[in-house]
């Protein structure tokens, strides 16, 4: 066994460390937090280093990258800069179905623009009836000519008024098996009949969520991605993936929180001593640590695992109930550690702790984990 | 335009440990590029891109330097190919001796038309082994260049000095040592520090370089210390300026200061 990086990949993350101090500091993404502004500058500033590049096919301006690779990269992003992290996340799965399922055209013209600093495509699952239960989605898409025209109403869809595109999800009403009747399109997000209300949220304020309502949006019938009707399969593709990212960039943060927490409890004095003096105090700490430390280990073995080409279909879901709930632990720990600095506006750890709760719910409930998880255990029980 | 841009390759400030008794243990600290070696290799590339030619990085130091991510790391950056003078004899090498190594190996690689190095290393920042090859090679040698323009067959340079700025019209070849501010240095993307891995890399022992006299030392290093921290005095001043200026003077003669 190895734990090791690669030399390549220590390089890269150095690059890219020293590339977020730069141009993604904790004063700027404090600020941007307080002003619920969408991070453009350090998004470009990933483009112009090659960061989105990473795993987009050469052809469209990529570069190789395994998932470990990938994985790192959004741990890192998570640690200097969490929202980049989230980010970048949202667009794994979005792109990946395209590269993976778009037409030529739809991947020349998606692909090249992300790799040059395009927002990621959002993704529009969710509506007001159907979240966890995501095959019961009512969006329809009726075909007309060479056009089709959506309509329907998507619920918490992120960035999709300041992206270029949605990857929309729509059901076909006359199909029995919601599973078989599921439609994945590339719909621009300037198409006449588009309308979004933006969402206040406790966290992620820097990374805004809208409800969206299609009221006859009419696009070419040539924006289907994959096969018709073979949408829910296309999906799930892919979210193993995205719910790793989304496992390293909180990974990233758990780890910033601890750094933040070791820092103050060498320097807050309090009954006549640093409070790391206090056993309490390192108790907490230690806890953090030994967290941090299984989060990243389970992250880096499943992205392995998936490098090798082998089934994670209940190991990326006990991965991300655990990690979601860890990293929600130490993110609290850390509140905890400041006192009442913790709960003051000034410092980052309340944003990470707003932030990473999100985790819980997003990219699948730790509910639904558990449902995915559960029977893939059972089965193989009966099986060995 | 052929450039040689020197680097050296040192172990990381940020991870000295201080021993209780004060000495310094590198042991644990990660070997990184001259931060101030930087700037030269990027000023090196942007010469090149600008003005077609190649880019040779020439390090010189103890075996460890020979390391396939210190290759990379420094290939990666930009330069098409890599000298390493890389033998034990040369671990904590002064700056005379890094300067005649360096010579040998610049008048090795040949038909060189331009050398830079950083400002000074990140180690010791003697700020000399860039003068002295100068010297050494017979050409032309400047420090403080804090900008390089390829003017008819040879380059205009400015000094960022004290008070001035001196612009200088010098005959190639030529050795510069740069400034930190000549250029940001970029940070390799993965293209590159894939890349880095298909350029080639020369690896010279010193007999190769055909001395022909064994490089001597100058300089003894006696012992290196860390300074011991000390207690800050937390003195407050109060009064009028005269008074002020009083007891400040007064306090430092009794500290032995003035
Ligand atoms: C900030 C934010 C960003 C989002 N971004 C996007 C996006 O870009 N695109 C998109 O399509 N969606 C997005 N979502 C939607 C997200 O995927 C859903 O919120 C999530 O899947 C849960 O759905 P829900 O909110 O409708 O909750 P519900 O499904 O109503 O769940 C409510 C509770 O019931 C539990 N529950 C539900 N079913 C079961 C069951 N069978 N067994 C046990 N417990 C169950 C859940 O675990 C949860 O605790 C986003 C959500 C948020 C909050
Ligand atoms: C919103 C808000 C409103 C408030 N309102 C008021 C108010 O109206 N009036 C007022 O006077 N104060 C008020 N406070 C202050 C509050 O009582 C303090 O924040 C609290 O007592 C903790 O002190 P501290 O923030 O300095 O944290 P610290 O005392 O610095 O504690 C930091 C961490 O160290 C731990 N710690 C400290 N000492 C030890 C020890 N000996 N052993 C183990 N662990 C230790 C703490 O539990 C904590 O986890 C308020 C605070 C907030 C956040």
């Amino acid at each position: 066994m190895d734990f090791r990086w690669t030399e390549e990949q220590e390089l890269l993350i150095q690059s890219l460390e020293e590339l977020l101090q730069r141009e993604a500091p904790e004063t700027l993404m404090a600020e941007l937090d307080a002003r619920h502004e969408f991070p453009f500058k350090p998004w470009q500033a990933l483009a112009d280093n090659g960061i989105l590049a990473l795993g987009i096919p050469e052809e469209y301006g990529g570069v190789p990258a395994d998932i470990t690779t990938l994985t790192l990269v959004c741990e890192t992003l998570g640690k200097y800069a969490l929202p980049l992290g989230i980010i970048y996340s949202l667009g794994i799965i979005t792109i990946r179905d395209i590269i993976q399922f778009g037409s030529e055209e739809i991947k020349a013209k998606v692909l090249g623009g992300f790799v040059r600093g395009d927002l990621p495509v959002a993704l529009g699952i969710t509506e007001p009836q159907a979240g966890s239960d995501a095959a019961a989605m009512k969006a329809t898409a009726q075909i007309d000519g060479d056009d089709v025209i959506f309509n329907g109403q998507k619920m918490y869809c992120t960035l999709a008024k300041i992206a270029k595109y949605i990857l929309l999800m729509t059901r076909d009403a006359q199909g029995t098996n919601p599973y078989a009747s599921i439609s994945m399109w590339l719909l621009p997000t300037d198409t006449p009949g588009l309308r979004f209300n933006i969402l206040n949220k406790v966290g992620w304020w820097t990374v805004p969520t809208y409800e969206v309502f299609i009221e006859n949006a009419r696009v070419p019938r040539k924006n289907l991605v994959g096969q018709f009707n073979s949408g829910w399969p296309q999906l799930m593709a892919n979210f193993e993936i995205e719910r790793l990212a989304l496992c390293a960039a909180s990974v990233g943060a758990a780890e910033a929180a601890l750094e933040d927490s070791l820092s103050y409890a060498n320097r807050r004095v309090q009954f006549g001593n640093p409070i790391g003096s206090y056993q309490a105090v390192q108790h907490i700490l230690t806890d953090m640590a030994i967290k941090n430390e299984n989060m990243r280990n389970y992250i880096y073995k499943v992205a392995w695992m998936m490098d090798q080409g082998q089934s994670v279909r209940h190991e990326h879901a006990m991965c991300k109930l655990y990690v979601a709930r860890a990293a929600c632990e130490v993110t609290d720990s850390a509140v905890q550690i400041m006192g009442g600095l913790g709960y003051m506006m000034d410092h980052r750890v309340q944003r990470l702790w707003r932030d990473i709760r999100l985790m819980r719910i997003g990219g699948g409930t730790d509910e639904i984990m558990y449902n995915i998880a559960g029977p893939q255990l059972l089965k193989h029980a009966r099986k060995s | 335009m052929k450039i040689v841009v020197c680097a050296k390759l040192a172990p990381d400030a940020s991870d000295i440990e201080v021993r209780s008794d004060g000495s310094i243990s590198l042991d644990r600290a990660e070997w990184r590029i001259g931060s101030f070696d930087l700037q030269a290799i990027e000023a090196a590339v942007r010469l090149r891109d600008a003005h077609g030619g190649s880019v040779t990085a020439l390090s010189a130091g103890p075996q460890r330097i020979n390391h396939s991510k210190l290759r990379k790391d420094l290939l990666s950056r930009g330069p098409d190919e890599l000298v390493l003078v890389a033998e034990d004899v040369l671990n904590g090498a002064d700056t005379a001796v890094t300067a005649q190594v360096l010579a040998a190996a610049v008048r090795k690689i040949g038909a060189v038309d331009l050398v830079l190095t950083g400002e000074g290393s990140a180690d010791l920042y003697f700020q000399q082994v860039g003068l002295q090859l100068g010297e050494l090679l017979e050409v032309p040698a400047f420090n403080a260049v804090s900008k390089i323009e390829v003017k008819d067959s040879g380059v205009r340079i400015e000094r960022s000095l004290e008070e001035e700025t001196e612009v200088l019209e010098l005959p190639l070849p030529a050795v510069l040592a740069v400034t930190t501010d000549i250029h940001t240095p970029r940070l390799p993307n993965m293209k590159e520090i894939l890349l880095a891995a298909k350029k080639p890399v020369y690896e010279w022992s010193l007999a190769d370089l055909e001395l022909e006299n064994a490089p001597e030392p100058r300089v003894e290093a006696v012992s290196l210390r860390a300074p011991r921290p000390v207690e800050r005095k937390r003195i407050l001043i109060e009064g009028s300026p005269e008074e002020a200026a009083q007891s400040l003077a007064g306090y430092l003669v009794k500290e032995g200061v003035v």
